[in-house]
């Protein structure tokens, strides 16, 4: 029996008690004073935290009177997005996944682009030259694995810069996962990888994904940091993050981050979450786990935050986006040949017989038209 | 498969049903005929799927036969082998066609040569169902259409029901079908009014690999099948008004092929025309145009046509997705080329 405790000792899969790691309690109140960043810091993670709800509110509204597609909120999930990307420098790079548009705008995708993209606008779908975003990928785990690839191209190029990536608690379950945080965690390459746990996959529960209680302990098998975290308090979601991010940039190789929040809202416009789950659970997370209402309470206890300047935030929440939203309702009509541009760098022969096609196509039209 | 008198099917009660009914009640045909029958996939269960297709048969017939399954396609698709060959008559369901990659490799190296490997000791009566096509402005890997790859891997049978009473027929057979059999589901039919029509309520078959003439004709032969009947159909009824008579060929199996409705019917026609809604080059079309010029060269009075999506991916601009996947207009300059060759 000494013998296999032996081969075993040091294990600690299944009997550490887990605790998720916080720093603001759900009411506000702090539970780690020591750990509270520069309140300027706060500041600026609660305003960026209130636009990010403001867009998913809108996007909701644009939907519903056609003037956005098929849409994937956010709402509720802000800390784990912006409080995560909001470590990044300007020379990182985000593989984002479709929940993710909270993460991109943190990391400077414009608003007006973000609308365009879900109008499915080719304009949208182009990253600006200036921003390191990934494209975003609808099947998952490809970022997952395309993170890991990022990452291994910043440390051959010695770019100094981290790879950071999100996956929803489902998204775990495929293969791919694996195999790119295994194969990221083999080179010690410069990824953070953040399971978002919101609870849900569309309709599926967390717990039919796995049989472990916290999927962060998958990274024990890697041989990396595994971090349990209150994704609904951006204090630790911004401390932890920051923590994976810079370990990362100087060298000691990826971290698994879970962040426990809740998909509040449903998985996409098309979906109705009534099918499958209490409007009770839902309204427990929403009046009692805001993440953003949480950042508030902590700042007003701290006599940061007033009526004046959240309404004065919200007004300039509100111009920003209205101007975008303007800018977007004027961008021109998309190009057809966005059709087949960019399929390849030196089209075949095909491709160009069927742009002669796609013309005569777009010209018949117009003369009808 | 448990033996059950049936009654023939033009003694049986009928009820109006869509396409997605018509799934629905095949399946649950198929778990109360047979105990083997499990059902699983991703929101399958409680949700019934996101199109709704299994509503209703977790209820029905318990979590132990219909559930869900953690998010991978790899594992519904890899476990599903592994326990159609011990037994079991697994239907599964990926969310889109789309979503069919991460299993590919149980596609392609496994369940296609798992009989084949072992030398006959197992079999994978299996059936792996999944929505396609386009059309809807839905998001990206929501609107593929992925039957070329399959074709082109031997071992597996592909059908691609075009309305509610062959889905469901087509679907008891495949359930029923000792190979693996993947059911091509069009997202636009599913609920579309114009097919509903009277399927009977009980067990009926639609043999796989047994073409349906939608409509006969003697001048152009359009060979479809899925979602591109309708548009097939419509450009024939316009080239009827300008005295042209079409032949229209849904196909309602891929795999089996049934090359003697198409041969037959070229070389009647002497032109023919395909339309399919994947991407043109290596796809179903270029098949089927080799096969009618190995078989009925001598007949054709003009080049075959291919009418398709063009090489690129489905797109996610909704504004402009009219230009590539294929309408009833492209389909009749299709016929104007064939009959001015």
């Amino acid at each position: 029996m000494s013998e296999s405790s032996d081969i075993f000792a040091g294990s600690t899969l299944q009997t550490a008690d887990l605790k998720p790691f916080q720093i603001l309690a759900p009411d506000g109140r702090p539970v780690r004073e020591e750990l509270i960043p520069d309140l300027e810091i706060v500041e600026e993670l609660y305003r960026r935290m209130a636009r990010a709800r403001y867009l998913d509110d809108k996007f909701m509204v644009l939907y519903k009177s056609q003037r956005l597609g098929n849409y994937a909120q956010f709402g509720g999930q802000e800390a784990s997005q912006v409080a995560s990307a909001f470590v990044l420098k300007a020379k990182d790079y985000v593989c984002p996944m479709y929940r993710n548009t909270a993460a991109m705008i943190t990391h400077g995708w414009p608003i007006e682009k973000a609308i365009l993209y879900w109008r499915g606008h080719p304009d949208g779908w182009r990253i600006p030259d200036d921003l390191n975003i990934m494209p975003i990928i609808i099947s998952i785990p490809g970022q997952i694995v395309h993170a890991a690839g990022v990452a291994l191209g910043i440390q051959a190029q010695n770019l100094g810069a981290v790879a950071l990536s999100y996956i929803g608690e489902g998204g775990t379950s495929q293969g791919d996962f694996h195999a790119g945080v295994n194969f990221a965690a083999a080179r010690k390459a410069p990824a953070v990888f953040i399971i978002e746990n919101n609870g849900w996959a569309i309709s599926v529960p967390r717990k039919v994904q796995s049989g472990v209680d916290y999927l962060m302990r998958r990274a024990e098998g890697y041989g990396i940091p595994g971090y349990l975290v209150d994704g609904n308090d951006a204090l630790a979601v911004y401390t932890t993050a920051k923590k994976a991010v810079e370990d990362a940039r100087v060298g000691n190789g990826p971290s698994i981050i879970e962040q426990l929040t809740y998909r509040v809202r449903p998985h996409t416009t098309g979906d109705d979450p009534k099918a499958y789950r209490t409007e009770d659970e839902t309204n427990e997370w929403i009046a009692n786990r805001d993440p953003i209402k949480r950042l508030k309470l902590f700042l007003e206890y701290e006599k940061r935050w007033n009526d004046d300047r959240e309404v004065a935030m919200q007004a300039e929440i509100e111009t920003e986006f209205t101007a975008a939203l303007e800018a977007a309702d004027h961008a021109p009509a998309p190009d057809p040949m966005a059709l087949l541009d960019y399929t390849m760098i030196e089209p075949t022969w095909q491709l160009e017989e069927q742009r002669a096609t796609l013309q005569a196509r777009v010209a018949a039209e117009g003369g009808a038209a | 498969m448990t033996q059950v008198i049936d009654k023939p099917v033009g003694q049986q009660e009928t009820r109006p049903m869509t396409m997605a009914a018509a799934l629905t009640d095949a399946m649950d045909v198929a778990l109360t005929r047979d105990p083997k029958v499990i059902m699983y996939g991703e929101d399958v269960g409680r949700l019934g799927g996101v199109y709704r297709i299994t509503t209703g048969l977790q209820a029905k017939h318990g979590e132990a036969r219909v559930f869900d399954s953690p998010l991978s396609e790899a594992a519904i698709m890899g476990t599903a082998i592994g326990a159609a060959a011990v037994g079991m008559r697994p239907v599964v369901e990926f969310q889109f066609g789309g979503f069919m990659m991460p299993a590919f490799d149980h596609i392609f190296s496994h369940v296609s040569r798992y009989r084949y490997r072992s030398r006959g000791r197992w079999k994978t009566p299996l059936v792996v169902r999944f929505p396609v096509g386009g059309g809807l402005g839905l998001l990206e890997q929501h609107a593929d259409s992925p039957e070329a790859y399959l074709m082109h891997t031997p071992g597996i049978k592909i059908i691609y029901p075009s309305n509610p009473y062959d889905a469901k027929g087509l679907l008891l057979a495949a359930i029923e079908s000792d190979d693996p059999v993947f059911c091509f589901e069009t997202i636009k039919l599913y609920r579309d009014p114009k097919l509903r029509q009277d399927v009977p309520t009980g067990y009926y078959t639609v043999p796989l690999g047994k073409a349906r003439i939608a409509r006969e004709g003697t001048d152009v032969t359009i060979i479809a099948y899925g979602g591109m009947v309708q548009p097939a159909e419509a450009a024939a009824e316009a080239a009827a008004q300008a005295n042209v008579s079409c032949e229209v060929i849904d196909l309602r199996s891929i795999v089996p092929l049934d090359i003697d409705t198409i041969i037959n019917s070229v070389q009647k026609t002497g032109r023919a025309i395909v339309v399919h809604e994947a991407v043109r080059t290596g796809g179903v079309g270029a098949e089927i145009a080799a096969l009618i010029q190995e078989k009925a060269f001598y007949s054709l009075e003009a080049p075959i046509e291919r009418v398709t999506s063009f090489d690129t991916m489905p797109s996610p601009f909704n504004a402009l997705n009219h230009f590539s996947r294929p309408e009833a207009h492209h389909i009749a300059e299709a016929i104007k080329k064939v009959l001015s060759a």
